[in-house]
């Protein structure tokens, strides 16, 4: 049962792996830069394919010639991860084959000589399995895989015209606010009432040695902090040791600039808070009372 | 240049009741707008320039499909036989024949859902369009899209042809509700309503053997005394090596 995983983006482990359960050969194809490439390549699949994309030209050029290719060769399984660009391959080349699409994969396996996917269902509280009946295409949300020790693959090149889609301009998003690279990071939503509160999570982020942010509402409606602080979707995403959340429900909008962090931890007065089924750790109670308590705490261990 | 919002296309999973086995009721998850819908007509208004421009909306299930009617778009279809499926790929071959049936379309814009990921990428599949995913603004200059786009810390502007589908992805989940008069124009606004049968298409979904609790750990949320809680959270996290 042979696989392809589509690449344009770093974080591919996890789809690279998954398909190693089903026993058939997994080809990687690769739509991006050389380093992309031979970083995938170093993991070991079967095949790597490479397409080389010319500069100003996006991975989402190649997805109806990629999916051309795919129709031909015709592999069972078909897998992405969540990076849109190769979410746009796996669309094309799902259509091409017609098969089932499943979100959320976070297994694949063969029982009984049937292919069977297990996906993650409302916000990852259940696991679903489910029988395709054939072949499918899967956007893998499963964890990152440890790295392999197999042999490396060789590289071969795709040649393949594109549409006319093109990069007009890029530029950089303003990152100067030092939270990149934070170790600890606390950060606070609409849970706290007025601009002078914003001292209360201040103090709670000198106790921890942390920087300072907040979500989108807070930095782009409110103003209270600076833009290049607020942490989500279009703002900064981090990836440090700790993200304390304060006063933030949890959309997934700001969820999604946490990802990389090692432990999320939240307070929040609402015990059904979203931001408590994405948090390791989590307090329930009023932050004013909460965060008070919690920098006296902080401060007892320097003592 | 015309554009369909597609909008309305999928259950919210937070309705969802998730029992203690794992097993899942979807009764009480009706089908409703996307945290990505309002993004997705707001980008898709702002193509809509006056003259010629037309933007009609596009939504599945039985439910009311007025809630774009009321945030400004003139006319809407609606496949009303549509249940929501775990296969993105047949929710999107209806909704691309849908868009077929509604004909002359120069783009489709639709939400890029975080919940159902594959959506918006195999209706342009199906179509054989081009596509971009993860957009933030979509704007039409010269016959071309010019869409808007974050890439790790780069904002991105790609330039796509037409006829071409555009994922929106929210950057915030807020949502401008309508005022009355909104609302009671709606109501005199077509709905076309149409079936399966009426695209030529069936909507076949995957086997579900069953379902799961996940063997991970649920988060440590502790409640009560605020110094007792702030005294077991801090030593959590120093047990974590993160304080």
């Amino acid at each position: 049962m042979d696989s392809w995983v589509f690449i344009t983006a770093d974080g591919w482990s996890g789809a690279l792996e998954a398909p190693r359960a089903l026993g058939g050969r997994v080809v990687a194809v690769v739509v991006g830069p050389r380093e992309l490439a031979e970083g995938v390549a170093a993991a070991g699949p079967d095949e790597v394919r490479w397409v080389e994309p010319k500069p100003g030209v996006p991975p989402e050029a190649f997805s109806l010639p990629l999916a051309d290719v795919v129709a031909a060769a015709a592999p069972a399984v078909l897998v992405a991860g969540a990076d849109p660009a190769a979410r746009a391959l796996l669309g094309a080349a799902a259509a091409a084959l017609e098969v089932p699409l499943l979100p959320g994969a976070v297994g694949l396996a063969v029982e009984d000589g049937h292919l069977r996917v297990r996906r993650a269902l409302a916000g990852g509280q259940t696991i679903e399995t489910c029988a395709p009946g054939g072949g499918v295409a899967v956007i893998y949300a499963g964890e990152d895989a440890p790295a392999a020790t197999r042999p490396e693959a060789t590289i071969e090149v795709l040649g393949l015209t594109c549409s006319p889609l093109a990069i007009g301009a890029s530029e950089p998003v303003g990152q100067a606010s030092g939270l990149s690279d934070a170790e600890r990071v606390v950060s606070f939503g609409r849970g706290v009432r007025a601009r002078e509160d914003v001292a209360i999570v201040q103090a709670l982020a000198d106790a921890c040695g942390a920087e300072l942010a907040c979500s989108m509402p807070i930095a782009d409606d409110l103003g209270w902090l600076d833009k290049s602080r607020y942490v989500g979707r279009s703002g900064n995403h981090i990836a440090p040791a700790l993200y304390l959340a304060v006063g933030i429900a949890g959309a997934p909008q700001h969820l999604e600039g946490v990802r990389g962090a090692r432990i999320v931890a939240a307070i929040n007065n609402d015990p059904d808070a979203r931001i408590f089924q994405s948090a390791d750790y989590g307090i329930v109670g009023d932050l004013y009372e909460v965060v008070p308590a919690l920098v006296a705490e902080i401060d007892k261990l320097d003592k | 240049m015309r554009a369909v919002v597609v909008y309305k296309w999928s259950r919210n999973a937070a309705d969802a009741l998730v029992r203690a086995d794992g097993s899942i009721d979807w009764r009480n998850a009706k089908m409703s707008p996307g945290e990505d819908d309002p993004a997705a007509l707001a980008a898709a208004l702002r193509l809509i320039r006056g003259g010629d421009d037309e933007l009609v909306g596009l939504t599945i299930g039985d439910g009311d499909a007025s809630w774009a009617l009321a945030r400004g778009v003139a006319s809407t279809w609606s496949v009303e036989d549509l249940p929501a499926l775990a296969d993105n790929g047949s929710t999107a071959a209806v909704l691309a024949a849908a868009v077929r049936r509604i004909g002359g379309v120069d783009v489709v814009v639709i939400g890029d859902s975080r919940q159902e990921p594959g959506v918006a990428a195999a209706v342009a599949g199906r179509l054989a369009w081009s596509v971009v995913l993860g957009a933030q603004t979509v704007e039409a200059v010269d016959g071309r899209l010019h869409v808007t786009r974050r890439v790790a810390d780069v904002r991105q502007t790609v330039v796509v042809p037409t006829p071409a589908v555009i994922g929106i992805a929210a950057e915030s989940d807020l949502d401008r509700a309508p005022g009355m008069k909104e609302l009671l124009a709606a109501r005199k606004r077509p709905v076309n309503r149409i079936g399966l049968a009426d695209l030529g298409v069936t909507a076949g979904d995957v086997q579900t053997l069953g379902c799961r609790r996940p063997e991970t750990a649920p988060a440590r949320v502790f409640a009560g005394d605020p110094a007792q809680s702030a005294a077991q959270f801090v030593s959590a996290l120093r047990a974590e090596g993160v304080l």
